[in-house]
C-alpha cells in the first residue's frame, strides 16, 4: 500500500499555514496548518478546523512552500548584533524626575 | 479526547517501534523537494531548511540539555539530537493516531444517542478529536515527516495508538465513561505536555487542552444523568464503570520500575512518571465516583493516610500487553475502519488534487470565476 | 385554536415538521461519516454541517412542542414518532452512498434550504425571522462547500466525474420534490427559481450537464425506517428515562 502512495505523492494535498485575526484591530496570528487541495479549499477547511469556537473574524492561508524562513545556522549572526544597540530603547536615556513622564 | 502516546514511550523494548527514521525522511523529502519543485510540498514552512544542514548534537549534548533545563523551547529549525527528533515523531504521531482512532468508539453512538442534546454534544466532541488529531499531525510534520508517511505507518500496523480505543463501547454509559474516565486520564497526561520542550507540540497541546475542557465534563454529565435515572440506567452505569476502570488505569502505561528508561524526562518531554500520573488520577477520581454512588471494582482500594494517597490493587499487565499487541476486543475493527476510510477517500483526494492542477493552469490564462452563493 | 397551533405564530405544524424532519435525517446521514471521511479536514467540515442541521432541527421541534403545548418535547418528536409520521423530504433519508452522492445531496438540500430560509426574510414573526436568517447563513456555507466539491468532481479525474454522473442519476428521482414542495408563506415557484439558478451555475462550472428533472418520484421510506430504527433504538428501550 505504501508503494502506491509513494507513486501517487502528487495527489497528496499540499500543506497550508493558517493565520487567524481573532478580532478587529489585532494582527493575523499563525495558528497552525492543514492540508488542502488548493487555496479556496484551504480557506474553507481553515474555517472549519481553526474557528470552531469563534476564534476568528478573518483568515489567511499561505502555501507552506511559499514561506521563506531565515536560516537557522545564521541565527546568531542575524540577531545577536542587535543586542548591543541599547540606545534603541527608551530606558537608555535619563530623564530628570522634574520632567515626569515622557 | 486524547490519550497517551506516552504510555508507549516507556514500552519501547516490547512494542514494535515505528521504523520511520525521521532524519532520513527529512533528507529524502528535501531531495524530492529540490528535484520536483513546486509539486510535492511535504514540509512545513518551519522546516524549510533541511535538518541535515544543521549540526546534530549528541543525545546527551550538554548545551542542548542545558537549554532544556533552562526551560527554553526547542523550535523546528533548532539543532536537536537525532534521538530527540525521533522520539518526538513517534510520540506526537502516536498521540495523533490515538485522536483519530479515538473518534471511532464514540462515533458509533452518534446515530443512537438517546436525546437530541446528547447527539449534538457528542458530535461536537468527536469532531474536536478529529481537530486534535490534525493539530498533532501538523506538529509532527514540523519535524520533517509527511502526514502521508505517518498515516502509512498507522495503516500498516507499524505505528501504535492508545490501547484504550481497542475496547468496545457496548452501551450508552460507555460514552459517559470515555468522557469522564478516559478523557480525564488523558487530561492528566496532557496538561504537563503543555510545558513540553518542543515548541510546536507544546502549542498544539495548549490549544487541545483549552478545547478539551468540555469533554470530561460532558462525560461526567452523562454518567450523572444515568446514576440519577431509572434502575436500568443505574445498572448500566455501574456495569460500564466496571468495564472501564482498569483499562483506564492502564492508560498510564507500565509501572515506573518496569519501564525502560528513556531520556524523555531529561529532554523535557515527559514531566511526570507513569505511576505519579496514575496515582493522581486515582486520587481525584475516587471522590467523584463516590459522589456518583458508583462502586469501584477494586477490593484493595482504600485511603492511606500515611501516604496521603489512595492505595489500589494490582493491574492485570497480561491484559495490557495482550491489547497493546493487537489482542484487544476491537483492534482489528478499529484499524480496518481507518484503512477503509482512507482507501475509499483516495479518489476524492485525487479528484481535488487534479482539479487544483487544472485550475492553476487555467488561472495562468484567465482569472477564476466564482460561483454565486 | 388554529392560532395556537401555528409554529412561531405563522408556520403550520406540518411545514415546521417537514423542515425539522428533513434537517434531522440529513444530519443523521452526515453524522454517519464522522470518523470515516476522505480526509481528516473534510471530516471536520462535514460534521459542522451536521451540527448546523441538528441545531435547526432542535429549534424547530422545540417550537412545534411549544405550539402544541401538549407535553411534547423535541425528543418525543424525534424519538417517539413512528417512521410513517415523519414528513421529511425524501432525499434526506437516502443512504449516503459514496462521497459524490453525499456531496450532491448536500448541494441539493443546501440550495433548497437557502431558498426556504431566505423566503422568510420578510416575515413579521420575529423569532422565525431571526431563526431563518441564522439558518440561511449555515445553508450558504454548506452550499459553498458542496458546490466546491461538485466542481472538483465534475472537473477532476475521470473517476470522480463518472461517480458524480452516477450520483446525478441516483438522486434524480428526488429532485422534483425539491422543486414543488409546498410551504406556507414561501411559494414553491419562487423557491424553485432560486434553486435551479444555484444548481445550474454550479453544474456549469463543474462542466456537468444542466439539472435534469424526471417526472418520477423516488421513495426512501425503507431507508427512513432503517434509519429511525437505529436512531430511536436506545430511547425507545427506556421510554421513561431521562438522559
Amino acid at each position: 500500500m505504501s508503494q502506491v502512495h509513494d507513486q501517487n505523492s502528487g495527489n497528496d494535498w499540499p500543506l497550508f499555514e493558517v493565520f487567524v485575526r481573532s478580532k478587529q484591530g489585532l494582527d493575523h496570528k499563525h495558528v497552525g496548518s492543514l492540508h488542502a487541495a488548493d487555496d479556496t479549499h484551504a480557506i474553507s477547511l481553515a474555517r472549519d478546523v481553526y474557528t470552531r469556537r469563534q476564534e476568528g473574524v478573518s483568515i489567511w492561508v499561505v502555501p507552506a512552500a511559499s514561506i521563506t524562513a531565515s536560516a537557522p545556522e545564521q541565527k546568531s549572526d542575524n540577531f545577536d548584533p542587535m543586542a548591543n544597540k541599547i540606545y534603541r530603547h527608551p530606558t537608555f536615556y535619563d530623564i530628570p524626575d522634574e520632567i515626569g513622564h515622557m | 479526547m486524547i490519550t497517551f502516546a506516552s504510555c508507549f514511550v516507556r514500552c519501547e523494548a516490547t512494542v514494535t517501534s515505528v521504523p520511520i527514521d525521521p532524519l532520513k525522511a527529512t533528507f529524502w523529502i528535501w531531495v524530492e523537494y529540490r528535484r520536483q519543485k513546486p509539486e510535492p510540498v511535504l514540509m512545513q514552512a518551519e522546516t524549510a531548511h533541511p535538518a541535515d544542514a544543521l549540526r546534530r548534537p549528541e543525545r546527551n549534548d550538554p548545551a542542548f540539555l542545558a537549554k532544556i533545563a533552562a526551560e527554553q523551547k526547542i523550535e523546528p529549525q533548532d539543532e536537536m539530537p537525532d534521538d530527540y527528533r525521533k522520539h518526538l515523531v513517534r510520540q506526537i504521531s502516536q498521540h495523533a493516531h490515538s485522536e483519530i482512532v479515538g473518534m471511532l468508539p464514540e462515533g458509533g453512538w452518534i446515530t443512537r444517542a438517546p436525546s437530541l442534546k446528547r447527539k449534538e454534544v457528542l458530535l461536537a466532541k468527536v469532531q474536536d478529536e478529529g481537530g486534535h488529531g490534525l493539530y498533532l499531525y501538523a506538529a509532527a510534520e514540523t519535524l520533517g515527516v509527511s502526514r502521508q508517511s505517518l498515516l502509512d505507518a498507522l495503516h500498516s500496523g507499524r505505528a501504535k495508538y492508545s490501547s484504550i480505543f481497542n475496547y468496545a463501547t457496548e452501551t450508552w454509559a460507555d460514552i459517559g465513561m470515555i468522557g469522564w474516565l478516559v478523557d480525564g486520564a488523558a487530561i492528566m497526561n496532557q496538561v504537563p505536555l503543555c510545558r513540553c520542550s518542543y515548541g510546536p507540540y507544546a502549542r498544539a497541546m495548549i490549544r487541545i487542552c483549552k478545547e478539551e475542557s468540555f469533554h470530561q465534563r460532558q462525560g461526567f454529565d452523562i454518567v450523572r444523568s444515568l446514576v440519577e435515572g431509572t434502575t436500568e440506567q443505574k445498572a448500566m452505569a455501574q456495569a460500564s464503570f466496571e468495564r472501564w476502570w482498569w483499562p483506564t488505569l492502564m492508560m498510564f502505561g507500565p509501572h515506573d520500575s518496569d519501564s525502560v528508561h528513556t531520556q524523555a524526562s531529561d529532554w523535557g518531554i515527559k514531566r511526570l512518571s507513569n505511576d505519579e500520573l496514575r496515582q493522581r488520577f486515582v486520587d481525584v477520581t475516587v471522590p467523584q465516583a463516590a459522589y456518583l454512588g458508583l462502586t469501584i471494582p477494586d477490593p484493595a482500594l482504600c485511603w492511606n493516610a500515611e501516604r496521603g494517597h489512595y492505595d489500589f490493587g494490582p493491574l492485570d499487565w497480561d491484559e495490557f500487553w495482550r491489547v497493546v499487541k493487537g489482542g484487544g476486543p476491537c483492534n482489528e475493527a478499529r484499524l480496518s475502519a481507518r484503512v477503509t476510510a482512507f482507501e475509499n477517500g483516495a479518489w476524492v483526494r485525487e479528484a481535488a488534487a487534479e482539479h487544483a492542477r487544472k485550475r492553476k493552469f487555467e488561472r495562468a490564462a484567465k482569472p477564476a470565476e466564482k460561483i454565486a452563493a | 385554536m388554529a392560532a395556537t397551533t401555528l409554529v412561531f405564530g405563522v408556520l403550520p405544524q406540518a411545514d415546521a415538521l417537514r423542515l425539522a424532519d428533513t434537517c434531522l435525517l440529513w444530519a443523521h446521514r452526515l453524522s454517519e461519516w464522522c470518523g470515516h471521511g476522505p480526509a481528516i479536514e473534510e471530516d471536520i467540515a462535514l460534521t459542522n454541517t451536521a451540527l448546523d442541521a441538528i441545531g435547526q432541527a432542535r429549534a424547530l421541534y422545540q417550537a412545534v412542542a411549544l405550539a402544541r403545548g401538549d407535553g411534547s418535547s423535541e425528543d418525543t418528536l424525534a424519538y417517539f414518532r413512528d417512521p410513517d409520521e415523519f414528513c421529511n423530504l425524501s432525499i434526506a433519508a437516502v443512504a449516503n452512498g459514496d462521497y459524490a452522492q453525499t456531496v450532491l445531496r448536500s448541494l441539493y438540500l443546501s440550495a433548497w434550504f437557502i431558498s426556504v430560509w431566505e423566503g422568510f426574510a420578510h416575515t413579521n414573526a420575529i423569532e422565525l425571522h431571526r431563526f431563518a436568517a441564522e439558518s440561511a447563513k449555515a445553508a450558504r456555507m454548506c452550499f459553498r462547500h458542496a458546490s466546491d466539491w461538485a466542481v472538483r468532481f465534475g472537473d477532476g479525474t475521470g473517476e470522480s466525474r463518472a461517480r458524480m454522473e452516477r450520483a446525478l442519476l441516483l438522486l434524480e428521482p428526488f429532485v422534483l420534490e425539491l422543486l414543488d414542495a409546498e410551504l406556507t408563506g414561501s411559494p414553491a415557484q419562487s423557491r424553485s427559481g432560486s434553486f435551479r439558478q444555484r444548481i445550474d451555475a454550479c453544474f456549469a462550472q463543474a462542466t456537468l450537464s444542466p439539472l435534469s428533472v424526471g417526472s418520477s418520484r423516488g421513495s426512501s421510506a425503507a431507508e427512513r425506517r432503517a434509519l429511525l430504527t437505529e436512531m430511536q433504538s436506545l430511547a425507545r428501550l427506556h421510554p421513561t428515562a431521562r438522559w
